[in-house]
């Protein structure tokens, strides 16, 4: 496939637009030389008008490929280009006129034809690059915010231009006046209407705009200059170059899109500044609600609040106070204003109503700021905003002016906004640090409740002639639930199961301390009740006044088959006779560890005794199983503790332990959450 | 949920509790007792007859203000308690700490006795 080599539009066309120029120059001067000699050279006055039509063409196609290729097209960067571009076609100008009349003025040279026309087509090829090239600039501003209908004028525009080129080919004769007048005018119309687009102007900053009538002013001046001295340069009638619709066009177009954007920065100037504080305040604004960054705290953001404020309402002083969380009164940003002026401003407006009462509430105010005048010497009048965060009234924002009324609503419009935003992102930082916080209790809870979890055996001490199988699971991260084994040799056990007071954290460290009771107690080997009432005492004194301990504490031996145990108001046992097929609850008095913290504890203990039986199953539990609710309120209850164990008597303890649990769970639903700790411990004596 | 009604008579204050006790709401039941104290109140009351449940947190609270009782001269009786929630004051041993009745006069009967 043949490929286009990589060519350079821009060197080609200048190339081309330089060999056409010269052409035409030739051409030109053979003309004249024809005509100052009255000879008939044989070159048709055509040739003049094909070679500048293609002249025009080339110098087209660079400025608008080099235009378009330009990355900073900045409005005053393109008017500067056009204003430049005038200023060396002008310069020109009037170095060639300083060379012709001063220099050689009573030289043979001044009066020469040809020189007289080479520089006339100079000043013609300078005057058509600035001509186009403005014209190309102008469609850039034209199109800044482009609608559908502006770009379809413009191409029309365009092929207006285009046509216009061909014009002095096709009508010749007396005919040219008349139709080149016509297109003049027509063009002159197209220009104003394509003259209103202007969007560009309100974008200039007021220096700016100072710049682009400066530059306007340049170009509308060279374009005017070098239009009449282009005429005046005229070396022949014949040979008028600027005679062509197409340049007549491009300096109407460009004289006429100059002048407008000329008088409408003009009159642009004196509300600039009102668009430039409109531009300040989205900026503000937008930097208001992206200053909650990582790293940026609230400080930051009332800092710019305060700055936001303070342009927006063009105050002469302000500050802010917050309230800190012992209901003091922090100055955080003070602008513009003495801590002496500021200390007497707040005296005033603590005497002065409705400002004392609207400081006064220390809650939120339903009513979002307050102003009006004040009777103090160097400040007249007053804005105070609240600011609001969660609900709670952090602090307030004071804007004084030395003049009297000096808020008007637009102001407070504005500054009501950057207030909510303001609070907003400090509220957002605020949550954002308590999320924060939260996660890292949240693994704090991890660990607690790894912990926790080390606390309950892993294995539980038995031996052949029974099983025994234990299971635990805690409503919160951790829990208050306990059981644990002891062997003391072959055949004899020590079994505890207990539950403490409450949930949660608290509970979770008194079941630490239950078990280091445990550990200590039970190597000394006393009878059930003993050891409860010396539990008791070991645990009166570091148990909190509210929390008590329930447990159960059985003391078993498998060589004479029995089992001693004593009840600190725990739930009672739940035990399985296989002789009789069917579960009882062991109710022995007791009392719970913690409740009552004296000698007379001992009173309210009693001590149970049972011979168990090959088949017979003790099931011990925490209350968290018993009063397991369903989605009706409905409790789990001892009943169907006891169906449920009655039902599974001939499984393991392991089995068992899962069916009561299954049970349990299928009780509750899968919606409910479990509101306490569970905790359950099987033992199934086989010989 | 947990509703607390405090009336205080001549003689006694009442505490009426309507609903359940728990871990989470056992400082308002606290905070009930703590005032009729306060009130100087040599009687206190607890209707339970609306008290559908109490987790051992509310059992906690009641054992926590036994010794002040105590130390006050303070009569302090349950009444109107139903099975259930009286069987978890039992299982505990509270029933042997607080004197649980079965209705208002039976409490009334205690109070104008001593």
């Amino acid at each position: 496939m043949f490929k286009f080599p990589n060519i350079h539009i821009g060197k080609i066309t200048v190339i081309l637009a330089f060999f056409s120029w010269i052409f035409l120059l030739l051409v030109d001067s053979i003309r004249i030389f024809g005509e100052v000699n009255q000879m008939d050279v044989g070159v048709s006055p055509q040739l003049t008008h094909v070679l500048e039509i293609i002249f025009f063409i080339l110098v087209y196609i660079f400025f608008n490929d080099n235009i378009n290729k330009q990355q900073n097209n900045r409005f005053l960067n393109l008017i500067w280009r056009a204003a430049s571009t005038g200023l060396v076609a002008s310069a020109f100008f009037v170095a060639s006129f300083l060379f012709r009349e001063v220099l050689m003025a009573d030289t043979k040279l001044a009066q020469d034809e040809q020189l007289k026309n080479f520089s006339y087509h100079v000043s013609f090829a300078l005057t058509a690059v600035f001509l186009i090239s403005t014209s190309l600039l102008w469609k850039n501003l034209i199109l800044y915010q482009r609608t559908k209908s502006v770009v379809q004028q413009w191409q029309a525009f365009e092929i207006i231009l285009l046509m216009s080129m061909f014009f002095m080919l096709f009508v010749e004769g007396s005919e040219t006046k008349y139709g080149l007048t016509a297109g003049i005018v027509f063009i002159i119309i197209y220009s104003i209407i394509l003259s209103i687009n202007l969007k560009w102007i309100p974008y200039l900053t007021i220096r700016e705009k100072w710049k682009s009538l400066l530059y306007l002013f340049i170009i509308i001046f060279s374009a005017i200059g070098l239009y009449f001295q282009l005429v005046d340069l005229t070396p022949i009638e014949e040979l008028n170059l600027v005679n062509n619709l197409f340049l007549m066009g491009l300096f109407a177009f460009v004289i006429i899109y100059s002048t407008s954007s000329f008088l409408v920065t003009l009159f642009n100037l004196p509300t600039s500044s009102v668009f430039e504080q409109k531009l300040v305040e989205a900026i503000n604004f937008q930097k208001l609600s992206q200053s909650i960054k990582p790293g940026e705290d609230e400080k930051r953001v009332l800092d710019i609040l305060m700055d936001s404020c303070m342009s927006a309402a063009y105050v002469d002083a302000a500050w802010m106070e917050l309230h800190t969380p012992e209901n003091e009164i922090k100055v955080a940003h003070q602008r513009f204003i003495s801590d002496q002026e500021r200390e007497d401003l707040r005296a005033t407006l603590r005497e002065t109503d409705p400002f004392r009462e609207y400081l006064d509430a220390g809650t939120p105010s339903n009513i979002e700021y307050i102003y009006g005048r004040i009777n103090h010497e160097a400040f007249a009048s007053v804005l105070i905003f609240q600011l609001k965060v969660h609900n709670k009234r952090i602090g307030n924002i004071f804007l004084v002016k030395e003049v009297k009324e000096g808020f008007n609503k637009e102001m407070i419009d504005i500054i009501s906004t950057f207030v909510g935003q303001a609070c907003i992102s400090v509220e957002n930082y605020r949550l954002l640090n308590e999320a924060l916080k939260n996660e890292r209790y949240k693994e704090e809870l991890e660990i607690a409740k790894k912990v926790q979890q080390s606390l309950l055996p892993s294995q539980l001490h038995h031996n052949d002639c029974f099983e025994i199988s234990g299971f635990s699971a805690a409503a919160d991260e951790v829990g208050g639930d306990y059981y644990e084994t002891f062997a003391y040799n072959e055949d004899q056990f020590a079994l505890i199961i207990g539950d403490v007071s409450g949930k949660g954290t608290s509970a979770a460290f008194n079941m630490s301390q239950m078990k280091g009771v445990f550990h200590s107690l039970v190597q000394m080997n006393f009878p059930p009740k003993d050891f409860l009432v010396k539990a008791n005492k070991a645990l009166s004194n570091c148990l909190e006044k509210k929390s008590f301990i329930t447990t159960t504490y059985y003391f078993l031996d498998t060589k004479t088959k029995t089992i001693h145990f004593a009840r600190a108001g725990h739930c009672p046992t739940l035990y399985f006779q296989h002789k009789t097929g069917a579960g009882e609850f062991l109710k022995i008095n007791g009392m719970g560890l913690g409740m009552v913290r004296g000698e007379q504890y001992e009173e309210f203990l009693e001590e149970g005794f049972i011979s168990y039986e090959p088949g017979d199953i003790m099931l011990m539990y925490t209350d968290g199983i018993i009063e397991a609710k369903n989605e009706i309120g409905e409790e789990f209850g001892y009943e169907r503790l006891k169906a449920t164990l009655d039902q599974c008597n001939g499984s393991s303890a392991e089995g068992i332990k899962d069916m009561i649990i299954d049970a349990v769970y299928t009780f509750i639903g899968k919606q409910t959450i479990p509101d306490d700790d569970y905790s359950l411990m099987v033992v199934k004596f086989i010989r | 949920m947990l509703e607390i009604m405090q009336i205080k008579d001549e003689a006694y204050t009442t505490i009426t509790l309507k609903g359940e006790v728990d871990a989470s709401n056992s400082v308002e039941l606290d905070a009930a007792i703590q005032n009729a104290m306060q009130s100087g109140s040599k009687n206190i009351l607890v209707d339970g007859n609306s008290l559908e449940y109490i987790s051992s947190a509310g059992l906690g609270v009641f054992m926590s203000y036994l010794e002040d009782f105590q130390e006050s001269n303070i009569n302090f009786v349950i009444f109107g308690l139903n099975e259930k929630v009286q069987n978890v004051f039992h299982i505990l041993g509270l029933d042997q700490l607080i004197r649980l009745v079965n209705n208002r006069q039976e409490a009334l009967a205690i109070i104008y006795e001593a």
